[in-house]
């Protein structure tokens, strides 16, 4: 049987070009293509570079000729910007119609949000893969990740032949990863919710590659959540990095925020409000038994990591 | 504060800046500083220290041992002192394993929770935190929310309740859910319908014992002379509840009324021998909920009965 061939999107981002370099090493995979409109940061051995953007309809013409049999869908742009919706929307898009020309595909592994599940006061403390739509889409980005989930469900009734798993990613953390909640951690004084102290949960940069790994090593069909076990009050979360918080009433919070961006501190999405408000956590059996993942880093142990790598990047 | 405690915590506080300033730990510059005071007074700072760097317990659904912990001496003076609370049958309750507790409700603030959980602290061989499901509107609220998060209690809602079950957790519920909570004066300690009996379903489901709890007293705290219907509007609460002091004595019409309580515990029921699958037989599921509601309403008239008079 010849290997396995693997096209990933959005390879120049850290967990896209990680994730090549991990299929690199793998025997089984026979060749590994990556596609992004800039290079990998890092030099990749036996990866092919394609240049291209998903929302272009030259990704029409790229896919068949490289005739994979399992695509990696990394590139969602999680971070609000002009760019986002349409990176989102028009790029899963037009990768969905290469898909449809793409006769060889066996399996898609989509590296999508567990923000679709949103964050909300009385939500249940565990969110399982079903429970999608107990509340409406509030944000941007939620409905940007409703769309793409809606589009792959189609697809995947379309062809039952292939494979589509909708991994739902928490927010994820570890050394040198510029994620919104690492970016939120940093700040010399950390701005919460007066008054509320939500369950946050993550998931360790490392564990969100294994989880990835071992989805494309054994896809399996519709959502799973990947997030680490457990959970962590953002108090305790903030106190752990070492921050001094600085609570505002929740009516300013939206303002004060807004205000802080224009003096140049990075923006505080819709979504990252609503989080830091009501927190979310996601039940992870399915990652567990299903694909056969248990991450190695607790909530609480991934944010001590990463306080622990920045105490040293601030003592060199 | 005597001269002598101001003066001895202003050296503290001189002992804490110097060893910071030579460059140690806050938690360590604490500690330090506080060897000379007495013993409780240092465990009580070298813990806040060690809450601020962090370092404390809270599971997966916020409950938080230590913070309900400090609270205990308040909540000791309500049972002991205010309430004067008697509780019957403590030892019923499930020593391990899962078990759901189905206890009548009165007033919006969970006092009734509170002071079933520390009889069970008190008098059970085998003490444990029970959870409680808080109606969803306390999460929506600033302060109130964590705190109800921090001291054991859960949003209620079917799949956390079946979770912290199938978790092994002791877990209380009150079917009465807001009718109970908004009662009218006039019909204290009549139980309201038992909503449909999800809580049945759930520990059929869970094959948990279900352990009907009878409080009396809880529905003379808050006496409940009217509702004002367009404050709660404005208030997102369920019902906005008019007492002889409330909303007039502004916070302090809050202080709940010294009345006489008795909680009984009753017999379990026991759910395990019908099987997951009876969740959804609505007879059973019907006939269960009646049962337990029953078994409540007769409890409560005999505990009203040996109570005696509400406030002496």
């Amino acid at each position: 049987m010849a290997g396995r061939r693997v096209v990933i999107t959005g390879i120049a981002s850290h967990l896209g070009t990680e994730l090549a370099r991990r299929l690199e090493q793998d025997a089984a995979i026979e060749h590994v293509a990556g596609i992004d409109t800039r290079p990998p940061r890092v030099r990749l051995e036996r990866t092919e570079f394609i240049e291209a953007d998903i929302r272009s309809p030259v990704v029409t013409r790229l896919l068949p000729r490289v005739a994979p049999d399992t695509l990696v869908h990394n590139r969602i742009e999680r971070l609000p910007g002009p760019q986002a919706h349409d990176i989102n929307v028009i790029g899963t898009l037009q990768l969905l119609a290469a898909c449809e020309k793409t006769p060889s595909l066996e399996a898609i592994v989509i590296r999508g949000s567990a923000g679709i599940y949103g964050a909300e006061p009385a939500a249940p403390q565990f969110f399982t893969e079903e429970m999608a739509n107990l509340y409406p889409l509030r944000t941007r980005f939620q409905r940007d990740v409703g769309e793409i989930e809606n589009y792959f469900e189609t697809f995947a009734n379309r062809h039952p032949e292939v494979t589509c798993t909708m991994l739902r990613y928490q927010p994820a953390i570890g050394r040198g990863l510029r994620t919104q909640i690492a970016r939120y951690l940093s700040l010399r004084a950390v701005p919460t919710y007066m008054g509320f102290d939500p369950r946050i949960q993550l998931i360790h940069v490392e564990d969100a590659l294994d989880a990835l790994v071992a989805a494309v090593a054994r896809p399996v069909r519709g959502a799973v959540n990947v997030a680490a076990e457990g959970t962590i009050g953002l108090t305790r979360m903030i106190r752990m990095a070492g921050r001094p918080v600085v609570p505002i009433p929740h009516p300013a919070f939206a303002a004060a925020t807004g205000a802080a961006r224009r003096l140049g501190l990075p923006p505080f999405s819709h979504d990252l409000r609503r989080l830091l408000q009501h927190g979310r956590a996601v039940d992870v059996t399915r990652l567990v038994e299903e694909v056969g993942y248990r991450p190695r880093y607790t909530t609480a142990e991934a944010v001590a990591d990463f306080a622990g790598s920045r105490v040293e990047a601030e003592a060199a | 504060m005597s001269g002598g405690a101001t003066d001895e915590a202003i050296a503290a506080l001189r002992r804490i800046r110097e060893r910071l300033d030579s460059g140690a730990g806050l938690a360590e510059a604490w500690g330090d500083a506080a060897s000379g005071l007495p013993r409780e007074a240092r465990e009580a700072l070298a813990r806040a220290a060690r809450r601020l760097q962090g370092d404390y317990p809270e599971d997966d659904w916020g409950f938080d041992e230590e913070f309900a912990d400090a609270l205990r001496p308040f909540m000791d003076f309500m049972y002991d002192r205010w309430w004067r609370v008697e509780a019957d049958g403590v030892a019923r309750v499930p020593a391990h394993g899962r078990g759901l507790l189905v206890a009548n409700h009165a007033g919006i603030l969970p006092w009734d929770a509170t002071m079933m959980a520390l009889a069970i602290l008190r008098h059970h061989p085998l003490p444990r935190h029970p959870r409680f499901l808080v109606l969803d509107w306390a999460f929506h609220l600033p302060y109130v929310g964590t705190v109800m998060r921090k001291v054991g209690g859960v949003v209620a809602s079917p799949y956390n309740a079946l979770r912290l079950l199938e978790e092994d957790q002791l877990v209380a519920v009150f079917p009465e859910g807001v009718k109970g909570a908004g009662k009218d004066w006039s019909e204290r300690y009549r139980l309201q319908r038992f909503g449909r009996g999800g809580f049945v379903e759930i520990a059929l489901r869970a094959g948990a014992p279900l352990v009907p709890v009878a409080v009396v007293g809880s529905e003379e705290i808050y006496p409940k002379i009217g509702e004002a219907k367009l404050l709660a509007r404005l208030t997102g609460m369920p019902y906005f509840p008019l007492t002889p002091t409330f909303p007039w004595l502004g916070p302090l019409g809050a202080v709940p009324l010294p009345s006489r309580w008795r909680i009984e515990f009753c017999d379990p029921i026991e759910t395990a021998s019908y099987g997951p699958d009876a969740a959804d037989d609505r007879r059973l599921v019907m006939e269960l909920t009646e049962r337990v509601r029953d078994t409540i309403q007769e409890a409560v008239f005999q505990n009203l009965v040996k109570r005696g008079p509400a406030f002496i």
